[in-house]
């Protein structure tokens, strides 16, 4: 007798549900158990013992009253806020002036900001050192228009906002690119006897963005958002580098993400039980704002409103 | 309201020449129809009019005034899309408010014009919902409100009714033609539906290729079109095309098979004489057929077989093969119902016999003199549209 084949959508189903299980829940679950454990130095043998939540009493502390580990919460909000402006709103209008530029050109100039995605981190940070650094090309420049009297070290100097600055805009560069192919195709996919009906009706560029185009899109904008904001939460390798060879100063370049890396891996401490538990509070803290953004979006009246349909 | 034409209009996409050449008046208040087949080049024409489109060549005047290069914002066209084109993401209240929510007018000015538009048109109940809850007739109504509400001086249509069943379709098409006249805006409709332009136009231009075939009322060009396409393309069927041969006795007689002999009185005879023809294309209705056993005295008689019978209701339409092989078709009473392979006789009476120059493919009345003096304006024949296309 032959075995009954396994139908195809369970084969699917069932193929989805491993991927997930091996690549997310895993670590998720690992992570939390090694957040209750006093697991140090990689002395895995320390993963049975069990502490409690010894270690989340730990960080609460650090973040309370050590002033680096507050700095980093307060680095993190202000670059998650800030990159994410510059990712959406940027993406926004460089979608509009895309689409509104000729076809020809228009190509050229999407991949032309798609550079710093592509460009390795190593080589990209690379750039923005010699850019930034004391003796670099944006003192030279400044000092050139009498700007400034003396080089400035604007990443390690000039706190908070030097370093802030640099960070949001090395890593509003790389992810701009995300926003703008979106909702340039978003905008695309809009039939064009739409545009035509606005423009017969009278309508002007800004009518045309602010009636049509936005409203038309609004999906786009709430998922890029959401990404947008997880993503951000989570990056750590543009940081890294800057952090690492000293364009910016260490704790105002520091997000939570890194924080996390920095603890777990990094040269001074080994702490992976700390580690993971600061990785659990930015896992838990990622989904409670992912869902604000959602709510505030209007996402689920949004979803009410096609399940009416159905 | 405004006169709206074009003037030596062409429209290029790269190497394609979507509009070739285009001379044409809308008359003021008229309602003007645009008709051709499928891919002839309608929707481009009414594009260059509502100014998507800029011509590549030629200018487009309303009253007199060259709007060539004004953007459609500027010229106050309402225009109906072939896909009616609705916002999808406002009200049907909207939607029509849209021309003007955006010229800024006081809100209570617009609710005023859009309940009154909406009433008009039968749509006051639907101005709550959104497009998708609508049906294709009330999409079409709220796309006609939404350029009707601005007060426009030309209304363009494209074929807005292409997308209702049939009985819809009589119905809009009634209402539409009586609120053209009462409105008395300048209307320019196009279809691929000749029935539609024949029953609404007071004006019909026929478009085939890019290229204007003729220009007339209805009545012009479905009695004496102008060259052969547009003597194939009006009428349900169309007009027979029927080759024949011309015979000099010493007066030319035009001979078709099974025995139909024309011998056309004058101006008619010296010119088909000045033009030296060999051959003509004989052009007649089905609807001025009759067919009997015998022939009839003073038609014109081909003898033919019964090839098939189709019943359509009202009444029937007989298609016969003549001896050598050309198809005719006759729409006779239900009441005559012949056997396929049954020997027929085909009578036309003379006047409504048409004869075209199988070279230019002309209506041999519209030309004018001599062979050397051929019109210009009109080309249906395949060496003009070589010579036009190598022009390009
Ligand atoms: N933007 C464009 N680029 C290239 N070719 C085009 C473009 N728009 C139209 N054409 C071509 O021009 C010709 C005329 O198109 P148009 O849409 O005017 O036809 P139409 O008469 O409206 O046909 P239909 O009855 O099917 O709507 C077609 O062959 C079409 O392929
Ligand atoms: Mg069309």
């Amino acid at each position: 007798m032959p075995r009954p084949r396994l139908p195809p959508p369970a084969l699917f189903l069932s193929l989805a549900a491993f991927l997930v299980l091996v690549f997310y829940m895993v670590p998720l679950i690992l992570t939390l158990w090694a957040s209750l454990t006093p697991v140090r130095n990689w002395d895995i043998a320390q993963l049975r013992q069990f502490v409690g939540a010894e270690n989340y009493r730990r960080l609460f502390h650090l973040i309370r009253f050590d002033p680096d580990v507050s700095t980093v919460v307060k680095t993190t909000i202000v670059f998650v806020a800030g990159t994410l402006t510059v990712n959406v709103l940027g993406g926004l209008l460089l979608a509009l002036a895309a689409f509104i530029i000729e076809e020809r050109a228009s190509l050229g100039f999407r991949l032309l900001w798609f550079l710093p995605r592509m460009t390795p981190v190593a080589v990209f940070g690379l750039l923005w050192y010699y850019f930034f650094y004391p003796q670099g090309t944006l003192n030279a420049i400044l000092l050139k228009l009498h700007l400034i009297s003396h080089p400035v070290n604007w990443g390690q100097d000039v706190l908070p906002w030097g370093p802030w600055s640099i960070i949001i805009f090395v890593n509003g560069l790389v992810g701009v690119s995300y926003g703008m192919i979106i909702f340039y195709s978003a905008f695309k996919a809009i039939p064009k006897d739409i545009y035509r009906a606005a423009l017969v009706d009278g309508a002007r560029l800004r009518d045309l963005v602010f009636r049509i185009m936005l409203p038309l899109t609004r999906w786009h904008l709430i998922f890029v958002t959401v990404w947008q904001l997880l993503s951000l939460l989570t990056t750590y390798a543009h940081l890294f580098v800057l952090v690492e060879w000293g364009v910016v100063e260490k704790w105002h370049g520091m997000t939570w993400a890194l924080y996390v890396f920095e603890t777990a891996f990094g040269s001074a401490v080994n702490d992976q039980a700390l580690a993971s538990a600061a990785a659990t509070l930015l896992v838990v803290v990622g989904i409670g704002l992912g869902l604000l953004t959602l709510r505030l979006m209007g996402f689920e009246r949004e979803l009410g409103a096609i399940r009416g349909e159905l | 309201m405004v006169e709206v034409e074009l003037r030596g209009v062409w429209k290029r996409f790269g190497d394609f020449v979507a509009v070739k050449n285009v001379n044409l008046r809308f008359p003021d208040g008229k309602f003007s129809s645009i008709l051709g087949p499928s891919g002839s080049g309608k929707t481009t024409l009414l594009y260059l009019i509502a100014g998507i489109y800029k011509p590549s060549r030629g200018e487009i005047l309303f009253d007199g005034e060259d709007v060539s290069r004004l953007p459609p914002n500027k010229r106050n066209v309402g225009l109906v899309f072939q896909n009616y084109a609705l916002y999808p993401h406002m009200t049907v209240f909207e939607n029509i408010a849209f021309p003007l929510t955006i010229k800024g007018l006081p809100r209570g000015e617009i609710e005023e014009r859009v309940h009154s538009v909406a009433r008009m048109l039968h749509i006051d109940e639907l101005l709550d919902r959104y497009p998708h809850q609508l049906s294709g007739g009330q999409q079409q109504r709220v796309a006609l409100a939404r350029a009707l509400v601005k007060e426009p001086a030309v209304l363009l249509l494209d074929e807005p009714l292409s997308n209702l069943d049939a009985l819809v379709r009589l119905e809009i098409r009634g209402e539409l033609k009586r609120l053209q006249r009462r409105l008395g805006i300048t209307t320019i409709y196009v279809t691929h539906d000749q029935s539609e332009a024949l029953a609404m136009a007071d004006l019909i231009a026929v478009i085939h290729r890019g290229e204007i075939q003729q220009v007339g009322s209805p009545e012009d060009v479905y009695r004496r079109p102008r060259n052969l396409f547009v003597a194939g393309f009006i009428g349900m069927p169309p007009a027979n095309l029927v080759k024949a041969a011309v015979t000099r006795t010493p007066t030319p007689c035009v001979v078709i098979a099974g025995g139909g002999e024309y011998c056309p009185g004058e101006p008619l005879a010296s010119k088909l004489e000045a033009l030296g023809l060999e051959a003509v294309v004989a052009a007649f209705r089905p609807e001025d057929v009759v067919l009997g056993e015998h022939p009839m005295e003073d038609y014109v008689s081909m003898e033919a077989e019964v090839y098939v019978v189709e019943t359509l209701g009202r009444e029937n339409l007989v298609t016969l093969r003549l001896p050598d092989g050309q198809a005719v078709k006759a729409i006779t009473s239900p009441l005559l119902n012949p056997r396929p392979g049954d020997k027929m006789y085909v009578n036309v009476e003379p006047s409504k016999i048409l004869l075209y120059d199988p070279d230019t493919e002309l209506n041999i009345e519209a030309i004018e003199a001599a062979p050397a003096a051929r019109p210009v304006s009109l080309a249906g024949s395949p060496e003009r549209r070589r010579a036009a296309q190598e022009e390009d």
